[in-house]
């Protein structure tokens, strides 16, 4: 099935293979003639990224979506390259989903002689899977024997019950976790930060049963672009501006490296750098949302205001429904104190723009509720980056305007 | 001894631990009172009950500990606020859990930060079949939920290595109590 839509995406796949990488997975006859020369593409530092609905029977909305490939480590030719991995600088790491992973990875084991599996975890539910080892090509950027995680991997299939017990909805396939992977490429470097000395119910040591276990540092689920060869400090994401009611897809591009290459040169752009949680300060209606963040893996815009009406159509009642757009204002703080003021940000009413372009994917004026005083937070998601080239330094990484980690645009 | 009637295994303890119970069953909003002391000697009548509810939400206020103990976890504070009384309790990574207990003694809510969720198996008791059976909401991005089944709302948000959420029983808010306060 995970072919099938590779093939189906097959002009930008074979773009992505001349312009860069070697694309393995075999099969292909040798070719007597040689190959033309490649049309002038993105540079091999850059990866073509989509918002669209995401794969089969998914139906995202605002959702980012790249396309990687992974090889068995050290190996050219057991390859497969998979599209629909959702980009996210909300989290750490590669992961995979196993259900269209048609190669054996082959799993770290700890010390203790244990596999070692992940219970990754989100607000609404978990990911479980062994974190296993595999060469990642993005573009023309490598990294060898990344630690990544395959979630519903057939090999650890009985989940703990402390995993289990977090509760929400178990996310192992593809419709359930709405891409065919994720490409976590925040601001940190692990998907954890204090694992190596803490048991976080994150990691576990699976031989028979499977306990939790702190796990060393270089074992753990890295962002994968920290382990790039070069152009490893960060990221860069450009996309072009969307229109107000929307749109069928939107383009744009996944740049690596920040100030390493010509086409990732640092500008007069704002630099906020992100606190221990990689979170900003964001101020809305006159109050300060210490816990906020600007999140390419949230497809809302996500804050609390109960004076704007919401949905009341069974599955829309998180959203905003406004009688009309409303144009709000935003102030937006660095952790250095770099304040970006009154952002104007728009909410239209979501039913309508859902249900008026059915075929849509793109809605910058999505907006959803948060539970008042949960947690102080204002959650902008995908539409922050729409009409926007957004960078996100890696916490340690020097650019030419900072020290990560840090968000500039 | 109405807390002690809700289980049949604690009524055995009962006369021995009297005076804990008395304390435990006391008002519990006097003024700026920290409760440690009544609430460790209920912990001692539960650490003796064999087959105590391993429940919380909705629960009365002892089976607090039990979710200490099921989450091998510590109680770092308990604190009484203006109608509500608060146990945070340190679980053994990162993550917090917040248990609010209402005048009557019950659970009426809990509420966890951290960079994993509690077990909500042992924090949400006989309400985590309802929670894990809800149906999903419309266009997840796995940073947000707000379910509402019937009594039951169970709600979170954030991202990776930050996670907070929180879960109430909407008939058993104390009066006047605000939301806002529930984090």
């Amino acid at each position: 099935m995970a072919f099938m839509r590779v093939s189906r995406m097959g002009l930008g796949v074979a773009a992505l293979c001349l312009s860069a990488i070697s694309c393995g997975g075999g099969g292909g006859g040798a070719s007597t003639t040689p190959p033309p020369p490649p049309p002038p593409g993105p540079a091999a530092n850059t990866a073509s990224v989509i918002v669209d609905q995401g794969p089969a029977s998914v139906g995202s909305v605002n959702t980012l979506y790249t396309t990687v490939t992974v090889c068995v480590p050290g190996s050219t030719t057991s390859c497969q390259t998979i599209d629909h991995i959702q980009v996210d600088t909300g989290s750490y790491g590669l992961r995979l989903l196993a259900p269209v992973l048609t190669l054996t990875l082959p799993v770290e084991t700890l010390s203790s002689g244990g596999s070692l599996v992940e219970c990754t975890q989100f607000v609404d539910g978990y990911s479980w899977g062994p974190v296993a080892l595999a060469d990642v090509q993005i573009a023309g950027e490598t990294a060898k024997s990344v630690p990544v995680q395959a979630i519903g991997d057939s090999r650890f299939t009985s989940v703990p019950s402390q995993c289990s017990g977090t509760g929400g909805t178990q996310e192992d396939t593809v419709a359930t976790f709405g891409a065919n992977g994720i490409l976590g490429v925040g601001p940190f470097q692990t998907d954890c930060g204090d694992c190596d000395t803490v048991a976080e119910n994150l990691y576990y040591a699976c031989a028979t049963t499977c306990a939790e276990t702190m796990v060393p540092l270089a074992m753990q689920v890295p962002n994968p672009v920290t382990l790039f060869a070069a152009d490893n400090n960060g990221i860069i994401i450009d996309l072009p501006t969307a229109a107000p009611a929307g749109a069928a897809t939107l383009s744009g591009s996944l740049i690596f490296g920040i100030d390493t290459q010509s086409d990732n040169q640092s500008g007069t752009q704002t630099v906020l750098t992100v606190d221990g949680n990689a979170e900003l300060s964001m101020t809305y209606n006159g109050q300060t949302l210490a816990n906020s963040f600007i999140d390419s893996g949230s497809n809302g815009i996500y804050f609390a205001d109960s004076s704007i009406s919401t949905c009341t159509t069974a599955g829309f009642t998180t959203f905003y429904c406004p009688a009309n757009t409303l144009n709000l204002g935003l102030s937006i703080q660095g952790a250095n104190g770099v304040m970006v003021n009154n952002l104007i940000f728009s909410v239209g009413n979501a039913e309508t723009m859902l249900n008026n372009n059915p075929t849509f994917n793109v809605f910058p004026e999505l907006g959803g509720t948060l539970p008042a005083g949960n947690t102080g937070s204002f959650d902008y998601g995908l539409a922050f980056f729409y009409g926007k080239r957004v960078a996100v330094a890696v916490e340690g990484s020097k650019t030419s305007v900072g020290t990560g980690p840090y968000i500039a645009f | 001894m109405s807390l002690m009637s809700d289980n049949g295994a604690m009524n055995q303890m009962a006369p021995r631990h009297s005076n804990y119970v008395q304390r435990i069953n006391m008002p519990l909003f006097r003024s700026g009172e920290i409760r440690i002391a009544a609430l460790s000697g209920a912990l001692l009548v539960a650490a003796l009950a064999p087959r105590m509810a391993c429940a919380t939400l909705g629960e009365p206020e002892i089976t607090v500990q039990s979710d200490v103990t099921q989450l091998r976890a510590s109680i770092k504070s308990s604190e009484d606020r203006v109608g509500y009384r608060v146990h945070e309790i340190q679980l053994p990574g990162s993550t917090l859990l917040r248990e609010f207990v209402a005048p009557n003694g019950n659970v009426f809510a809990v509420a966890w930060n951290g960079p994993t969720k509690p077990n909500l198996r042992q924090a949400l008791g006989k309400y985590f079949d309802t929670y894990a059976s809800a149906p999903r909401a419309k266009f997840v991005d796995r940073r947000h939920m707000n379910i509402q089944q019937g009594d039951l709302i169970v709600q979170g948000s954030g991202h990776m290595r930050v996670l907070s959420g929180r879960a109430y029983l909407a008939s058993a808010l104390p009066n006047g109590f605000n939301l806002g306060d529930l984090h």
